[in-house]
């Protein structure tokens, strides 16, 4: 049998009190009483009611600081407001403190069982919908766990022996067993890369970083992802021209997660870009910004796929070569530069390339 | 004299991936597949060097063992690789940059898998290091 369902009421007349009890008397429910709020918010604490009924306009304290206190104790209780001068602004003021409804004296027990059914069938929705997130919270957790875990390390394993079957063979393999193994480590690696966007997206809150911002060189983080990608754009034989004020002001953030948005936005434009092709990054002053551009002459994004990159766990329908991971990198990286206060924007043309601008506030002393 | 190295991981293909490198490169490696193995290796013999999984068996077993060396007068002098397959827990790294997780006076932190290049130079860097220091303090 299900419990049945606590109401608390709060209302110094005795008359609304017994005549309210009597109303619910019979019906699925455990009622309790209090002619005034300390009595009513001890009550709460003792009693744990699912639903609490408060008078306004009540000696001590108020109806309203009655259910401000009841918020802070436990804002998945449902509150309703009886009164006896029923006004438009004080209906406002009620819902503006948490009441979920509002029942204006003198009511009839028809009206007053309906709107207890419908503040108890609230707060099953409150009630269910904390354990649907918590819910949420764990699979999300599981799932990490289980990307780390089951997919990761056996990708790890093979792919470390991989480097030691190389690295023992390096004066034994022909070119063609040497580019064979090469495939296949870079597939792995691919792979290993997507799991580690997975996990980022997965287990890091992002604006978390705010606590740790300090002042940073764009030029130094945009080096830092150069060096990072040397190898990927040699590996497709592609130029990356750089024109980086010397002078740019600093901005404000965190070096690893600017870098790493960096990475993310320049390794996209490497992926999508032609072998062979050049790729401009640009960095200057404007106004109260650093403005950065990654352009690339590459495969390009679609109208309809445009508004959708930087969505996450999204990969465009159009477009060749729409390799592991396209999605999530931008994702990450549009967190990372929004925690910044700074934005992202895309410009782009099929089959002719692609542009990212990205700004960032310049450093200021002015908090 | 060629030095010796253990490794502690729970995981045999990685370690076979790793061992295989360290060997060719001319090591003395023993191989130790759980913590407790791998703390009574520890009190056998000492060691020029320990490679060191972080996840092993319910938790992060390596953390406990990393804190047992700093706890040990000898063992604390001994250089540990550490090589982590959880990176989530480190956010973002650069292969190749230095992370010290500062367990024991010299220490430092790859990712797994780990390119033998990279390996190699650890390995190198980190015993070196725990003589140089070991030179100056006495």
């Amino acid at each position: 049998m299900e419990a049945k369902s606590k109401i608390l009421l709060i209302d110094d007349e005795e008359v609304v009190l017994d005549s309210c009890t009597q109303i619910l008397a019979g019906g699925p429910y455990q009622v309790a009483t209090a002619s005034d709020g300390t009595a009513g918010l001890r009550l709460v604490q003792e009693f744990q009611p699912d639903l609490v009924f408060v008078d306004l306009k009540m000696p001590g304290i108020s109806g309203f600081d009655v259910m401000e206190k009841v918020h802070t104790m436990d804002p998945t209780i449902v509150m309703v407001v009886i009164t006896g001068f029923a006004t438009i602004s004080s209906a406002v003021d009620a819902m503006k403190r948490g009441a979920y409804d509002f029942l204006p004296k003198p009511f009839t027990p028809e009206e007053f069982r309906l709107i207890t059914c419908r503040s108890l069938e609230k707060r099953k929705l409150v009630l269910e919908t904390i354990a649907l997130r918590q819910e949420k919270e764990m699979l999300r957790e599981h799932f990490a766990h289980i990307v780390s875990h089951e997919l990761k390390a056996p990708l790890s394993a093979v792919q470390q022996s991989l480097f030691a079957l190389e690295f023992e063979l390096s004066k034994t393999l022909s070119e063609s067993q040497k580019e064979k193994l090469e495939r296949a480590k870079i597939r792995i690696d691919d792979l290993i890369k997507l799991i580690n966007s997975w996990l980022r997206v997965i287990s890091v809150d992002i604006n978390k970083l705010k606590e740790g911002f300090t002042q940073i060189s764009v030029k130094d983080e945009i080096s830092k992802a150069l060096d990072n990608l040397e190898l990927y754009a040699v590996r497709k034989d592609i130029e990356i021209v750089t024109s980086i004020g010397d002078v740019l002001h600093p901005v404000i953030g965190d070096g690893l997660s600017l870098s790493e948005a960096f990475v993310n936005i320049i390794g996209n434009a490497i992926k999508y870009s032609h072998d062979g092709s050049r790729i401009v990054v640009n960095a200057k002053e404007n106004g109260t910004d650093v403005v950065i551009s990654i352009q690339d002459n590459g495969v390009g994004i679609s109208e309809e796929d445009l508004p959708h990159i930087f969505d996450g766990f999204y990969r465009g329908k159009s477009g060749q070569a729409m390799a592991t991971g396209h999605g999530i990198g931008l994702a990450v990286s549009r967190q990372i530069i929004e925690a910044h206060n700074g934005s992202i924007v895309v410009e782009s043309e099929l089959g002719k390339g692609t542009t990212f601008t990205v700004r960032l506030p310049k450093w200021s002393n002015q908090p | 004299m060629a030095k010796r190295l253990l490794i502690i991981d729970d995981d045999p293909d990685f370690v076979s991936g790793i061992k295989a490198i360290l060997d060719t490169a001319g090591f003395e490696v023993d191989v130790a597949y759980d913590p407790k193995e791998g703390l009574q290796a520890l009190q056998r013999q000492p060691y020029d060097l320990l490679l060191l999984d972080i996840m092993m068996g319910r938790g992060a077993e390596g953390v406990m063992i990393a804190r047992k060396l700093r706890k040990d007068a000898k063992l604390r002098e001994m250089p540990v690789l550490i090589i982590t397959g959880m990176r989530e827990q480190i956010a973002f790294l650069f292969p190749g940059e230095p992370i010290h997780p500062h367990f024991v006076e010299v220490d430092e932190l790859v990712e797994k898998p780990v390119e033998p290049n990279l390996l190699l130079e650890k390995v190198n860097s980190l015993i070196q290091a725990a003589e140089e220091r070991k030179a100056g303090v006495s």
